[in-house]
């Protein structure tokens, strides 16, 4: 319920590791309400949540860390440049600084990431925002429209690295409604309608 | 993560922030001086009436550099949605309420720093034989206020009336401490000594604990969840 409106209803979901599954619905559909669940910022009003063989909700202190989550908003400090911003969120997660490098690289963020990340572009920002989260090499990795702003070159990047999460075994939800980038990623694809879900044909 | 050790790293964060714009001690700095300046002008008559008026002065300076400190600090993780990152982090909630309240602290003093001084000039305070009282006092009220201010202004990251909660909500709950502040001010500043107002003193330890204890137990159920 998302106060008098029920946003999900219905919803029997299991994703799988080393999967790619894509959500798709119109507006309104309910997929902010569900990733906010999945990203345990959200209680469902009914029903439950397991990751693994463990209650995500009565746990999820434990498990944030293995949470990976991109949303519209880019989640980083605009004051900061897009390196500290790294660095600060490796602190969050206790991950080592090389990391950091490792995806400047991969995202090709290194050219800029050194100016504060309030003069980025809407692209630059969704490169350093990707970065931030896979930094930790989460378990379950959440992607609301991953490919917004990017250029062909780092929707490539963004391919790529997908296909990586997925090879290292990493549960990969992505919300988007760009259908090139679904068709190319997709291992299963389901749609939620009015808060209901359906499954697609992959 | 351990609760110090992610409360520090919110600190700190907030901290490189604030060297880098200056920001929050530019505009509550000045804002603190011009209250004490206009203030001054307007009434001081003798330095009687000055000692009355002063205790008045610092804390209605304090309490309005205050909310524009917090006011500040949190829009910082209104943007971009950064408060989000620390929510889905793995850092205690506890942790991420105490190092906000400790950057508007800090912020806090330092701009009383320079507040206590140009109030001692302008209304011709002798506070060399008070100052360790009127150190504790300030201290102690303005870590009140901070914590209360935290957690009010954390509600605020997440609905459209962040600036009616923080006026509304938070004025009347720092009264306590606002109340104790200016009176053991008023009183130290008369002569009193630290064991004459320490009831004052106790009323804002106590202030200090319980906002700080409910803010660690409460930002996370007001921020999320």
């Amino acid at each position: 319920m998302y106060g008098p409106t029920r946003a999900l209803s219905g919803v029997d979901l299991e994703l799988g590791a080393g999967l790619v599954t894509v959500i798709e619905g119109p507006n309104g559909a309910g997929k902010s309400t569900l990733l906010e669940i999945l990203s345990l910022l959200s209680r469902p009003t009914r029903g439950t949540l397991r990751f693994g063989k463990h209650d995500a909700w009565r746990e999820r202190q434990q498990l944030r860390g293995t949470l990976g989550v991109l949303a519209h908003a880019a989640m980083l400090y605009p004051d900061l440049t897009g390196r500290e911003n790294l660095a600060l969120f490796a602190r969050m997660y206790g991950i080592a600084e090389r990391r950091i490098g490792e995806l400047g690289e991969r995202f090709e963020a290194t050219g800029f990431w050194d100016r504060p990340t309030r003069t980025y572009s809407r692209g630059q920002l969704q490169r350093v925002a990707l970065a931030r989260a896979l930094l930790h090499e989460p378990r379950l990795i959440l992607l609301d429209e991953p490919s917004t702003g990017l250029d062909v070159r780092a929707t490539e990047r963004l391919v790529e690295a997908v296909v990586v999460e997925r090879a290292r075994g990493a549960i990969v939800v992505l919300v988007t409604h760009d259908l090139p980038l679904s068709e190319r990623l997709a291992d299963r694809r389901v749609r939620l309608l009015r808060g209901r879900l359906e499954e697609q044909a992959a | 993560m351990k609760l110090a050790a992610a409360a520090w790293l919110v600190f700190q964060k907030d901290l490189r922030i604030e060297l880098r714009t200056g920001e929050i001690l530019i505009t509550t700095g000045f804002f603190a001086l011009l209250v004490t300046i206009l203030t001054s002008l307007s009434f001081y008559l003798d330095d009687v009436i000055a000692r009355r008026v002063a205790p008045g002065v610092l804390w209605i300076s304090i309490a309005f550099s205050g909310v524009l400190a917090m006011g500040r600090s949190f829009q910082r993780e209104r943007d971009h949605d950064a408060m989000r990152g620390l929510l889905l982090s793995p850092l205690p909630r506890p942790g991420i309420y105490l190092g906000k309240a400790l950057g508007i602290f800090a912020f806090l003093v330092l701009v009383e720093l320079m507040l206590v001084p140009c109030l001692a000039v302008l209304y011709h305070l002798d506070l060399s034989p008070v100052l360790g009282q009127i150190t504790l006092i300030t201290l102690l009220g303005t870590l009140g206020f901070s914590a209360a201010g935290a957690l009010f202004a954390a509600m605020g990251v997440r609905v459209r009336t962040k600036e009616l909660v923080l006026s509304v909500v938070l004025f009347p709950l720092v009264s306590p401490a606002l109340l104790a502040g200016v009176v053991a001010t008023r009183e130290v500043l008369a002569g009193a000594s630290l064991s004459e107002v320490f009831d004052w003193v106790r009323v804002l330890l106590a202030f200090d604990l319980v906002f700080l204890v409910l803010g660690a137990l409460l930002f996370g159920p007001l921020t999320s969840e």
